[in-house]
């Protein structure tokens, strides 16, 4: 499970500028709250800028926040980092392989940092590159791997170790209609098994057909949250993406 | 433990599969036996050889025998000069101007005043103006002697002090080009072998955006560090192990008897070579991944790092130029190494508790420094390359 709490965050803001004005700082993260249960799907839906990605690095640990509190599993992301991180599967905004490594090594690698080894390393392995369909790919050095491929040797090494949650940053950008569905299928898998799983997207359709709770951030803050067909009841609108629009599009907001 | 494993397992693979690294880390090793090589031959040379040396005379029909006695130790006149040497030795102008009165001071018994004019800040002039200043030196005494003993005076009289030189240096201490050349060498190699995986595994992953990834990972950034500093530091040694034995290798070929001078690499002096080297080679690992990751992107680590680089090239040569050396250059990093490297060089007995508190002191200057890295690697500015 991962609960959001007040989250605040603003870069630059200081630093003194370059004749003693203070420069604006940016508001990244302007108290957020939100939670993502388990055997659940959520995702968040936000226009670029929203803040989506900050509040992800938060999660990792990456970023610190101002204010406010994030936790996995109950536990708190700044006082335990590496605990916190343990029981995460992470695919991140910006992502990239280690060139001179085949795809069994890196994948080999996250595993030995998670802690995984002997024979039940070896059967991890296998078992998420025969789900995610890269047996082909597995020995080859990722140098020169198409953006599909090099992003399900990301994902392979974010799942190697079967995490109890799970988040992506628009994991399907640059998938191919077959890979997207593999990815699909595994989400839900995994959501069976009862991991939670928080992804952001920019796809309504995807969004719709895969999410049982979906977060609108805009402005570093939680504009919505839903299941799918609420949001829709809430906007008035018969699609998703009608539905965010008009959500995120007025100054007041529907749910302000 | 299987964390640190993995680490270092993964940046040794990176490492030794990156072939220009490589290639970059082992030519430093090629390169020093070479170059010394080639420099103490032309140093032998200049030293044993009289290449002849053309002057320009004007009024040598005055004294046809200081012409003859300079002739004899290979300083000729310009106008022999061969044809293909004329200009180098136009442009270096070394003149001697002779009196016309010189045959009638010589036996009026007066001081004659003879004009040597060259470019003495000239490297190159001043050997030949040595040899040509000790010709005529020679030649006027052996002619005063003649006077003095004609008149029938001891010649001994004019001998007050006789000064009986003792030189206690060892043998080897007359190989100290070689020595310093091969200890400089050393250091350098020490410093640039480690250089293009340092960078790689610290700006480079960052710009290809796998640090963040790994920094997302539920590893302390201490073991991260120390991954990376123990395969940089790794090659370092490597490296300097290789520039080591192809020098030692190499130097058997120069004939050093020639100059008196003996020099040979036991496997005492290399064992403690290498014990001297092993805290270099981390303490230089580390201080080019620390400039590495605080630079934004991999070039600016790249211009910054090279900057250390000539740290070991100028600590000895700053102490070269240092007589008293203060008693802390001893116990500093690079500083304290280089200066037991020279005694060791020399045949000196080394003081093996210096060494040991020196390398400590290198070592802890390195633990320092990776500590330090993990601090800055847990902020999000230097992660994320911010400010």
């Amino acid at each position: 499970m991962i609960e959001v709490t007040n989250l605040r965050k603003s870069f630059g803001g200081a630093k003194k500028g370059f004749f003693g004005k203070k420069e604006n700082p940016v508001i990244a993260l302007d108290g957020l709250s939100f939670t993502a249960n388990d055997g659940e799907i959520t995702g968040i839906l936000g226009p670029n800028g929203a803040g989506k990605t900050t509040c992800l690095r938060t999660l990792y640990g990456l970023l610190k926040a101002d204010e406010g509190s994030a936790t996995i599993d109950g536990i708190n992301v700044f006082d335990n980092p590496l605990a916190a991180r343990a029981r995460l599967g992470i695919f991140p905004d910006k992502f990239g392989l280690y060139e001179r490594l085949t795809a069994y090594e890196q994948i080999d690698y996250f595993a030995s940092i998670h802690g995984l080894q002997g024979d039940a390393k070896h059967q991890a392995i296998e078992a998420v590159i025969n789900d995610l369909e890269m047996t082909e790919l597995a020995h080859r050095k990722t140098l020169g791997f198409s953006q599909g491929q090099r992003m399900k040797v990301t994902l392979a090494q974010a799942l190697v170790h079967q995490p109890k949650n799970f988040v992506l940053d628009e994991p399907t950008r640059g998938l191919d209609v077959m890979s997207t569905r593999v990815l699909r299928n595994y989400l839900a898998r995994f959501k069976e098994k009862g991991h939670c799983i928080l992804f952001s997207s920019h796809v309504m359709q995807e969004v719709a057909a895969l999410c049982d709770r979906v977060i609108i951030v805009a402005n570093g803050k939680l504009a919505a949250q839903g299941t799918p067909t609420e949001l829709c009841e809430l906007a008035g609108e018969i699609n998703l993406e009608d539905a965010f629009v008009k959500i995120i599009g007025s100054d007041e907001g529907v749910a302000a | 433990m299987i964390q640190f494993k993995a680490l270092l397992s993964k940046e040794l693979k990176e490492a030794f599969r990156d072939k220009r690294a490589m290639m970059m880390a082992m030519m430093m090793a090629v390169m020093a036996p070479v170059m010394i090589f080639a420099m103490s031959k032309v140093m032998i040379k200049e030293a044993v050889e009289t290449p002849a040396i053309y002057l320009k005379v004007s009024g040598a029909e005055y004294s046809p025998k200081l012409i003859k006695a300079l002739g004899d130790e290979n300083i000729l006149l310009f106008s022999d000069v061969p044809s293909d040497k004329q200009i180098i030795w136009d442009e270096r102008n070394l003149t001697l101007t002779i009196p016309a009165s010189f045959n009638q001071d010589m036996l009026n018994g007066k001081t004659i005043d003879i004009y040597l004019s060259a470019d003495y800040s000239e490297k190159a002039n001043l050997s030949p103006v040595r040899r040509i200043k000790n010709t005529i030196i020679h030649y006027a005494r052996a002619i005063g002697y003649k006077r003095l003993l004609v008149r029938g005076i001891d010649v001994r009289l004019l001998q007050v002090v006789k000064i009986i030189e003792q030189d206690t240096s060892l043998p080897n201490s007359n190989a100290m080009i070689i020595s310093m050349m091969l200890g400089l060498y050393l250091l350098m190699a020490a410093f640039m072998s480690g250089l293009p995986v340092a960078i790689d595994a610290s700006a480079g992953e960052r710009e290809r955006n796998v640090l963040e990834m790994l920094l997302c990972q539920p590893v302390s950034t201490v073991k991260i560090v120390s991954a990376k500093l123990c395969c940089a530091s790794l090659v370092a040694c490597i490296g300097v192990l290789l520039t080591l034995s192809l020098t030692s290798f190499s130097v058997s070929f120069i004939d050093l008897t020639k100059i008196g001078a003996s020099f040979s690499l036991d496997t005492f002096t290399i064992l403690s070579l290498l014990l001297l080297l092993l805290p270099i080679c981390f303490f230089a690992s580390a201080l080019q991944l620390f400039v590495a990751f605080q630079s934004k992107n991999f070039k600016e680590a790249q211009s910054m790092v090279s900057m250390i680089i000539m740290l070991p090239a100028m600590v000895p040569v700053i102490m070269m130029f240092v007589d008293d050396k203060p008693k802390w250059l001893d116990w500093l990093p690079i500083s304290g190494q280089s200066l037991i490297m020279e005694d060791l060089f020399k045949g000196l007995p080394v003081s093996w508790s210096l060494m040991a508190f020196t390398g400590l002191v290198t070592i802890s200057m390195t633990i320092l420094l990776v500590l330090l890295m993990a601090k800055k690697l847990r902020s999000e500015k230097v992660v994320l390359a911010l400010s």
